[in-house]
């Protein structure tokens, strides 16, 4: 991909600050609209910006796709296993009450790792996709 | 209505007179780059209008600061993009419609 | 007055997706309907929904589409014969989808049935039992856990499925390279 100044200099500038607008949307889920979905598209977006000005091989160093496909099955499993830890101490599956002492903080933390797995499920995938379809066009 | 509602709605108004003739210029002008001129243009300063009334509407509130910062972002994004289109158009061949060169009827739209 | 206008937007969006001739016309217009989709959400006071519709409707979707077609030759030329016996079916299943709302209560009056079963334990009960704010976000992580473990399950299959299908493309022409 040939250089291009300006967008590769404003989009140096716009990535960390959509990463950062992604994680908010992540962790104020619980105030605001958002959540894990949102948050796991707007991520995946930043990287996707990154792989379309930067090309496949520089955002592939950054976030290489062995590491993506782990994190798609650990959104998953962080998710089934929060229902598991629930069965565990007690409870019914993904039954956050008995997590914590106490049930509304048992919640707080079912809910923080439940939208946890499913945005790191969705930005995985999205990215991973976004980097198959690239590469099928270089080749095409 | 208070002097801030009535300066308030002359730039709504006007951002969006400015917003209609970016729409008739996009559908109006004869090839790639006076459309992008056109769609560009309003695009920057018809959302700046908008997004500076909505702020003087809502007065010193958490939602202009948002503003403000929707602001910012446009203004880094929208000329981005912009340029990103024309720099893209040119580079892959197309070039400008001249009135002198090609005789005075635009090409034919897309 | 808005939404009608709106929804006006929506339907002339989706005659020009039919007409269009060009798929990357088509994949933008697409992401268009999406954004008037949100922009009704938003009215109809659903901030989660429209949110939702807006990035991954008219965001995600739409550049994952573009770098599908990227990797198809994207195709200008359709034939523009009308599909006879398709438009029927669709005018049909639309007529007949449109005589079942006659039957639906009326919008958003507060004793229809939807409003009567768990809706209302969801709005008293959330700050007691689960203690945030957003009611939906409570519904959709703890109420509904199970739906949305589901929902999870089907993007990671469905990336799975792509990648198995278009993933190892590369890899091949890798080794047929070397040899």
């Amino acid at each position: 991909m040939k250089s291009h100044l300006i967008l590769s200099i404003v989009a140096k500038f716009l990535i960390p600050l959509v990463l950062l607008f992604a994680l908010y949307v992540q962790f104020h889920g619980d105030f605001g609209p958002g959540g894990g979905f949102q948050a796991g598209v707007i991520f995946a977006a930043a990287v996707i910006l990154h792989l379309l000005v930067f090309g496949h091989a520089a955002t592939e160093r950054a976030i290489p796709t062995s590491i993506l496909k782990v994190c798609a099955a650990l959104g998953v499993l962080i998710y089934g296993g929060v229902g598991v830890a629930a069965l565990l101490a007690g409870g019914n599956y993904l039954d956050y009450n008995v997590l914590a002492s106490d049930p509304v903080a048992g919640q707080h933390l079912g809910i923080l790792l439940v939208e946890a797995g499913v945005g790191l499920t969705v930005a995985s995938v999205m990215t991973l996709l976004a980097y198959a379809f690239q590469q099928r066009g270089h080749n095409a | 209505m208070s002097p801030m509602e009535v300066i308030a709605a002359v730039l709504l108004g006007s951002g969006a007179l400015l917003g209609v003739i970016g729409g008739i210029g996009l559908h109006r002008m004869p090839d790639f780059y006076t459309r992008l001129h056109a769609a560009g243009v309003t695009d920057t300063l018809c959302s700046a209008l908008f997004l500076a009334g909505l702020a003087l509407h809502f007065g010193a509130t958490l939602a202009s600061v948002k503003l403000a910062l929707i602001f910012m972002f446009l203004m880094f994004t929208s000329p981005t993009s912009c340029h990103a289109l024309a720099n893209t158009a040119f580079a892959s061949g197309l070039r400008p419609w001249q009135a002198d060169s090609k005789g005075s009827t635009p090409p034919s739209t897309p | 007055m808005i939404d009608i206008l709106l929804l006006l937007f929506l339907a002339i969006t989706a005659i020009a997706i039919v007409r269009s001739r060009d798929t990357v016309t088509a994949v933008m217009l697409a992401g268009l309907s999406s954004l008037i989709s949100a922009c009704l959400f938003l009215l109809l006071d659903a901030a989660d929904v429209a949110f939702t519709e807006a990035a991954v409707g008219a965001g995600i979707s739409t550049l994952l589409m573009l770098s599908a077609l990227h990797a198809v030759a994207p195709t200008k030329t359709r034939p523009r014969k009308v599909a006879w016996p398709a438009l029927a079916v669709a005018l049909l299943c639309g007529g007949l989808l449109a005589y079942g709302t006659l039957d639906l209560p009326p919008f958003a009056a507060p004793d229809n049935p939807v409003h009567q079963h768990v809706a209302n334990h969801y709005l008293e009960q959330t700050n007691k039992e689960i203690g945030v704010p957003n009611v939906v976000t409570a519904v959709l992580a703890s109420y509904r856990g199970f739906d949305t473990l589901g929902e999870i399950v089907v993007v990671f299959t469905a990336g799975l499925a792509v990648l198995l299908l278009i993933g190892r493309r590369r890899q091949e022409d890798q080794d047929d390279d070397a040899k």
